[in-house]
């Protein structure tokens, strides 16, 4: 009894320690590094961008809130989330999940990993949590640079709600917070899928290329009017639906909804995936 | 295991939850006459809540030409068209009979009327235009569908040629309601039933489904989704151009409706009865640019004697020479119509 209460124990401290040493490994890695600058680079592109011309967006074209930018630094964040959303953003995360576990076995290090008391499905699940928090980073990243940037580049004041409604400065922040982190949940789902087709292959190439290409086969579902029945059960439903976070009142409903999809997806592929790695034989 | 178990149990729940929600709801018997009565008795002032607009009219996806660049007055009939024939969500705020607010959702942009008192705001997010108006004491509300009004409309046109029933009860925006079902006995309309939820605790009328004659999903379904009976804050009908908003004053002529649905009023002459009614529209009263706008020559088809706008409730006939007949009725009967018989 007390043998295989320790067991468990070191299993759990193993655990821990294990998803320690993999954020770290997540976050120090040049290759993670260049996906954060790259998506910084978006907010900071189309402030300069916008800075230098001459004559500001006319209301109603291009991306939607680019036209307040000049009136409001704070909208470029906003503006750089609904630039990433459809693209860059998946393909980022695309790249952190699909390399999860084949990026191991690649290497050569999937069984040193195995031979830690913690059990598959514990690094599974530390392997998941690392793209989660990938996935918080990259939207924070596009946020905070954004907002920084647009405050040094342009005025910055109170800020014009989608109700037309103006809220102040300090409630905006708040609600772009609100925003990442709707973001951030919206992105989970796709984590999800692309753990599970990195348990399929050794190959981390095809499960990044294979994960993206699922992300942007799925947006142009959603994007046909004639699979109407089938929109709502998209993980890319309700990713531009954040703008209902800038209504007044909040409308917190597409929250709710896109959380309960993701958590859907989320059993969904962590149990296909979980059912591939434990049963899946392990020689590299 | 878990690979076969938890995909499972994903789609078992997402089959059995929506057949719980349709689950027998029980409420005290009542005739269609005490259900009329008890709908017109209805005294709700103050709502806030969310309403859906779906609509299967048949008439061909009108985004492509929604974005033409025809002009603005083709853009106007276009986005009347496109408010009546999309899907919408709105969110609406009524406190009184003179403060009322409404938000059309669509994707990163909002469109609202906001009325307070005799001053009434419009302000689209996405070209971050407003306009205000001020309403001569007394006025009507600017006309928003919500699904009393159109329950309203209904109830008023019930004759004799239609058939009142009640329904199986139903719930609507998480609310048990009575259903009231109007079927035409006229076999010349497209409509084949108008089925009215009316809350079964304030005798409110919470949803209209139309059917066509023919079909099985409703071809126009406005209903609330989400319902609170509780004042809405005064804030919320407070409206002030925010700033960098271009603002139209909009001047006493362009407030008033066209009363174009309304009969009786000038040349517009009506033949048939109840459901089957025809409206006709002389060739001079025809605005130009909706004859000439090219969605209408996108949408409809040459038929002998004119062009047809055929749509799953409303068939639109402009003749050759420049006449307009509508009604709700089959396109042989609108033809028979306009070549007089």
């Amino acid at each position: 009894m007390s043998s295989e209460s320790a067991v468990t124990g070191a299993r759990r401290a193993s655990g821990w320690a294990l998803l320690v040493s993999e954020l770290s490994v997540l976050f120090r890695r040049r290759r993670t590094n260049a996906l954060l600058l790259a998506l910084a680079a978006i907010p900071i592109l189309i402030a300069v961008a916008l800075r230098l011309s001459s004559s500001g967006p006319r209301a109603g074209r291009g991306p939607p809130f680019l036209d307040q930018v000049a009136q409001n630094g704070l909208f470029v964040g906003v503006t750089a989330l609904v630039v990433a959303i459809p693209l860059f953003l998946p393909l980022t995360v695309g790249v952190v999940a699909g390399d999860t576990i084949a990026g191991e076995a690649s290497h050569g290090t999937l069984r040193y990993l195995l031979v830690a008391p913690a059990g598959r499905a514990r690094l599974l699940a530390v392997k998941y949590i690392g793209a989660a928090a990938f996935c918080v980073v990259a939207v924070l990243v596009v946020v905070v640079t954004g907002t920084l940037v647009g405050a040094a580049l342009f005025p910055v004041g109170p800020v014009t709600l989608l109700s037309g409604d103006t809220i102040p400065v300090g409630e905006a922040f708040a609600r772009f917070l609100a925003i990442a982190g709707y973001v951030t949940v919206s992105l989970l789902g796709l984590s999800a899928i692309g753990l599970f087709f990195s348990t399929l292959t050794d190959v981390p190439v095809g499960a990044m290329a294979a994960t993206i290409t699922f992300s942007v086969a799925t947006q142009i579902l959603g994007a046909l009017p004639q699979l109407e029945g089938l929109h709502p059960w998209l993980f890319s439903h309700y990713w531009l639906a954040f703008a209902d976070l800038l209504r007044q009142p909040i409308s917190w409903e597409s929250f709710g909804d896109n959380a309960l999809l993701q958590v859907g997806y989320i059993a969904l592929f962590g149990a296909l995936a979980l059912g591939r790695f434990l049963t899946r034989d392990v020689l590299s | 295991m878990p690979a076969v178990v938890v995909p499972a149990v994903i789609v078992v729940g997402a089959v059995i939850a929506p057949l719980q929600a349709s689950a027998v709801i029980v409420l005290p018997e009542k005739t269609p006459e005490e259900l009329l009565e008890f709908a017109s008795s209805s005294e709700v002032r103050a709502l806030s809540g969310t309403i859906e607009q779906n609509s299967r009219l048949g008439l061909p996806d009108l985004s492509g030409v929604t974005g033409s660049p025809g002009g603005s007055e083709g853009a106007d009939i276009a986005s009347t068209l496109e408010l009546v024939t999309g899907s919408h969500t709105a969110r609406v705020y009524l406190n009184g009979p003179t403060n009322a607010r409404i938000q059309v959702l669509d994707q990163l942009a909002e469109r609202n009327i906001v009325r307070s008192g005799g001053d009434v705001w419009f302000y689209d997010s996405e070209d971050r235009t407003a306009s205000h108006a001020t309403l001569p004491a007394g006025a009507e509300a600017p006309r928003v569908q919500t699904p009393e009004r159109l329950a309203d409309r209904f109830l008023a046109s019930i004759d004799q040629t239609t058939e009142v029933t009640v329904g199986t009860n139903a719930q609507v925006a998480g609310r048990p309601a009575y259903q009231l079902v109007l079927t035409p006995l006229d076999d010349d309309t497209l409509v084949a039933s108008v089925t009215i939820a009316i809350d079964s605790e304030t005798g409110l009328a919470v949803g209209v489904e139309i059917l066509a004659s023919g079909g099985t999903a409703p071809a126009f379904a406005l209903a609330f989704t989400e319902l609170s009976l509780a004042t809405p804050d005064a804030g919320l009908f407070a409206f002030t151009p925010p700033p960098g908003t271009t603002v139209t004053e909009l001047t006493e002529a362009e407030t008033r409706e066209e009363p174009t649905d309304r009969p009786g009023k000038s040349s517009h002459s009506v033949s048939g009865e109840g459901w089957s009614s025809i409206l006709e529209i002389p060739a001079s009263e025809v605005p130009s640019e909706f004859a000439a706008s090219p969605l209408l020559a996108s949408a409809s088809q040459e038929v002998s004697g004119g062009r047809l706008l055929s749509t799953a409730l409303v068939n639109v006939l402009v003749t050759d020479d420049g006449r307009l007949l509508l009604g709700s009725v089959t396109a042989d009967r609108l033809q028979d119509a306009a070549a007089g018989l």
